[in-house]
Order: C-alpha cells, then structure tokens, then sequence
C-alpha cells in the first residue's frame, strides 16, 4: 500500500518541513478532523491524519507553499478519494461530501490567521495544560532546553522518567492539538493566565 | 499486515521521538520501522512537529510561576554557573546570590586566598564566577580582563576589557573600587555590574548604592542606587542622570546564568548580543530582517538554536555554518 516514498531532503530540509508543520499544519489538525469525521468513519480518522503527514514528509521542499491550511486539506481530501476509489473504507456517495466541503480549506478561520505572540502563547497554554511534573519536565527541556540528563539531575529522578514525561506530555500536546485546539481558541482570553496550569486535558 | 492500529502507530512515532530527544544517537531501528507503514512516517513527522514546536516556549520569555527557592537544588560549587537556574527575576536572583553567599561561608576555604593580585581573563563564550579573598564575588562576562588586588585599606578592581558583575562583600573599612579606564565606580557593600566600554562605563546596580565618577571628577560622583543603570562618559564633562530600570537591569544581566534574555530587541541587536559569545557569528545582511523585534529566553552559547527559532518566527532562513550563521529572507 505505501505509496509515500522517502526523500532525501537533508537535515536542512528536514528541520524545514518540521518547522512548517509545527507553524502552518498542527493548527489546522483540529479543524481537518472535524471535516473528516464528517465523510469517514471515526475509526478511519486517524489512519488519514497519519497518511495526510505522510504526504507531507514526502515533501521535497515546503517554501512554494503558499497556503498549509489549503494544502493539508488537499492531500487529506486526495487521500480519501484514495480510498474511495479501492473502497476501503469510505462510502462511494461521500464524495459528494468532499466536494461539498471545499469551501473549508479555503477560507482559514480568522482566528488562526495567527500572530507570533499569538502562536506563541498557543504552545504556552499547551505547556501549562500538561500535569505537574510532567510539565515541569516539559519546561526545562523546552523552555530552558536543558538535555533530558541534565533535567533527571535537576528534578532528582531517574533519566527514564524524564523521558517517560516526555512521551506522556508529547502525547497529551497532541491529543490537545487533535481535539481541543477549538476549545482551547475560544478561551484565548485565558492565555497566559497561570490559573490554567492545573487544569488536564480530559478525555 | 495492516492490522497495527492508528493509535498503536501514535504510541510508538511518540517513544521514538522521546528516544531521540534523550539521545540523538539512539536512532537504530528508526528507518527500518518508519518503512513499515506509510502512516508510520506521517505519525513521526506530526509527533516530531508537535514536539519542535514547543521549543518556540521560550521565545516567550518566561511567564512560568516562580519556583520556590526551597525547591532550587542547592549549588555545592560556588564557581559553577548555576545553568539550571530557571526565572531570571529579581527575586530569583537575590535568592541565588544569597545561597552563594551561605556556601561561600560554609566553604570556608574560599576565604583564605593569597592577599596577592588576582589577574582573572575570559575567553569568548566563557562566563566565570570567582570569589575574591575579601568575601566578594565576581561573575566575569565573555572576554573580559581583569586584576584584583585585596589590601587592608581598600579593594581595587581594574577592568581591562569586557563586564563584570560584583556581589560585594560589606566591609566598611575597605571600599571596593572598580577602575575602567578613566571611570571609577565605588561601593561598600552592594551589588553592581561594570561594562567597560570606549568611551566609557556602563553600571548597573542591583543592591545597595554605588558612586561613579570620571578620574578627575571625584568632587562630583553620580550615585546610582538599586534598579538604576548610568553610563559614565570619559569624555562629556556633565554626567549623565541614572536611569531607573530594574526589569531591564535583570535581564541585561541574564549573562551570570549563562542566558540571554530578548524583549522587544532587534534581530540586529540581538545577533550583536550573541556575537560577544560566540566565534560562530550571526549574521544578518537585510537590514528590514535585522529590525525585526524578538521575545525570548537562550542560552547565550547557543546561537543556532536562536537562529532558527529566529528563522521559525520571523519566516526566515538560518544557514548555519561553522564560523557563521546567516539568517536572511527569500
């Protein structure tokens, strides 16, 4: 089945698509599942998110594109017409569906039309939403980028630790890019505020 | 074949992201399980993202609460840079230069240093902390040079080149001088930075009051107090009025804990900042890209990573070579 060849980009070219996808794709995660959930089944959903990143990684290059939002629908939209055609997964009449849904990639909500500041605080509030320790693990390997060694040495637990906080709060950050992103907007008016730390990302 | 599912798939492009951030070198097995399964790839890519993403953070200065002191593992060595140290506050500060104080005491050994001169020197990059045979504590910045000479009526500090900040032990018999150039700067017990430039002194006081004054110009010293900064011209005759600027002060003296600390600087002041420690120069040849404003918190040896933070936020390009990183803008 795999149709997503690697590319030899270089480490330059691969800090490059990670940073793209950081800045321009993970804040449309949340909006892209919405749509999908509305032609695929939920079970589907995530094999998608993961073929559309894919196609992403496949990427020679990233500067010619102009819109991510636009082209992260696109490649997802392809990918379920994929399936369509080997009918997978997807009914034949849920295409219509995809069509129907243009109109999302192409209008990005204002609200993500995103400052630095603003996409700033974004990562902030996805820090300060993790459980304590496991944020406090987060802080001083991203915030202070102190090496996960010398983070154990600071917080006085074992080296796995660290990294088994790391693989807990990476996978909280993405379950909160994933589902809570539009949550999360809508009490913009909170970032920052530290009252927030306490808070988990519920299920 | 195709029976792993999504999640499972998440776990591991997860672990592995984990595993590589503990140790880039751990990366054995990646390729062979990315290859596994195109969706392995894109649920890597997306973990790797998400993850790089955050380091963004500390381009936002730092709003976390201040931890508290009690839980601050303490420093046994006095002459290490404390690089753990987190919140770059006033009160942080204070609290560390306490601790140094108390180690310093209970080092004991510290306090019996030869009553010789003491020639200290930096090299670029280098960030040194040395206690003085009177008590006191230097933090030498990049490429300083300095003597120390400790006598019983006074404690003289000749500053050659570069910055330093001084944590004054109380000693009113033996005022504690600074001499850069042509300006002198005096304190009993406080706390001040000097930076010596051309045409003049910088000084930044962090505790107490400090007087400073142009050779010649005793008669008519400028006094500095707490959160007041001053530069001290060698060649204007009328001295210039103290600025109050505690914020600024602190963190134009993030340098004692290895950082640097950006609010509102140009990308062009910033790479200058950045330059002093560093034989890896940025440089930055559009002078739209160099006014560019930046917030955040690095560690001053650690230009790169600046740079493509820098590039990240600022839609720019960071081609990092080994004696030169250029940032600039398609």
């Amino acid at each position: 089945m795999g149709h997503c060849e690697r590319h030899a980009v270089g480490e330059e070219g691969q800090h490059r698509i990670i940073a793209w996808v950081g800045s321009e794709i993970l804040p449309h995660e949340a909006d892209l599942r919405l749509w999908l959930r509305r032609i695929v089944g939920d079970n589907e959903v995530e094999d998608i998110v993961q073929e559309t990143y894919c196609r992403l990684a496949s990427l020679a290059d990233v500067r010619h594109i102009r819109n991510g939002r636009a082209y992260f629908f696109q490649a997802a939209k392809s990918i379920v017409i994929d399936r369509v055609r080997r009918s997978r997964v997807v009914s034949i009449e849920t295409v219509a569906e995809i069509d129907a849904a243009n109109v999302v990639h192409d209008e990005p909500n204002p609200e993500r039309i995103a400052g630095a500041r603003r996409e700033l605080a974004r990562v902030q509030r996805l820090i300060a939403g993790l459980p304590e320790r496991c944020r406090r693990i987060v802080e001083l390997r991203k915030i202070d980028g102190l090496p996960q060694r010398e983070v154990a040495r600071i917080m006085e637990v074992p080296e796995t630790i660290v990294e088994n906080d790391v693989v807990k709060g990476l996978r909280l950050i993405l379950q909160a890019i994933a589902q809570e992103e539009i949550a999360a907007d809508l009490a913009l008016g909170n970032v920052g505020n530290n009252e927030r730390r306490d808070c988990r990302y519920d299920q | 074949m195709n029976e792993e599912t999504a999640d499972t798939i998440n776990e591991a492009a997860i672990a592995w992201v984990a595993r590589l951030d503990r140790d880039p070198g751990e990366c054995d097995g990646l390729d062979a399980w990315l290859v596994g399964d195109p969706r392995r790839r894109g649920a890597y890519l997306r973990a790797q993202a998400a993850w790089t993403m955050l380091d963004r953070a500390s381009l936002l200065g730092d709003s976390r609460q201040e931890p508290d002191p009690a839980d601050e593992p303490a420093s046994a060595d006095a002459t290490a840079l404390d690089i753990g140290g987190r919140g770059v506050s006033r009160r942080h500060l204070i609290a560390g230069s306490a601790a140094i104080a108390a180690s310093l005491a209970a080092g004991g050994a510290w306090l019996f240093l030869p009553l010789g001169d003491e020639h200290i020197a930096t090299a670029t990059g280098e960030i040194r902390r040395v206690p003085l045979a009177d008590g006191s504590v230097a933090s030498v910045n990049t490429d300083s040079r300095l003597s120390v000479a400790i006598r019983p009526e006074i404690r003289r500090v000749a500053l050659a080149k570069g910055e330093a900040w001084f944590q004054v032990a109380h000693d009113r018999t033996r005022p504690f001088v600074v001499e850069a150039g042509e300006i002198r700067v005096r304190a009993i017990g406080t706390a001040f930075s000097v930076r010596r430039y051309e045409s003049g002194a910088a000084v930044q006081v962090t505790e107490g009051i400090v007087e400073a004054w142009k050779r010649g110009e005793e008669a008519h010293p400028v006094r500095i107090a707490a959160g007041a900064r001053a530069f001290v011209s060698e060649t204007a005759t009328i001295p210039v009025a103290p600025q109050l600027a505690s914020a600024e002060i602190d963190r134009k003296l993030a340098w004692r804990v290895g950082q640097i600390i950006l609010d509102g600087d140009t990308l062009a002041e910033a790479a200058a900042e950045f330059n002093r420690y560093n034989a890896q120069q940025l440089v930055i040849p559009d002078p739209v890209l160099a006014r560019e404003k930046l917030v955040g918190r690095f560690r001053t040896n650690e230009p790169d990573a600046f740079a493509r933070a820098a590039a990240g936020m600022l839609g720019a390009r960071a081609d990092i070579g080994t004696t030169e990183i250029r940032l600039t803008r398609e």
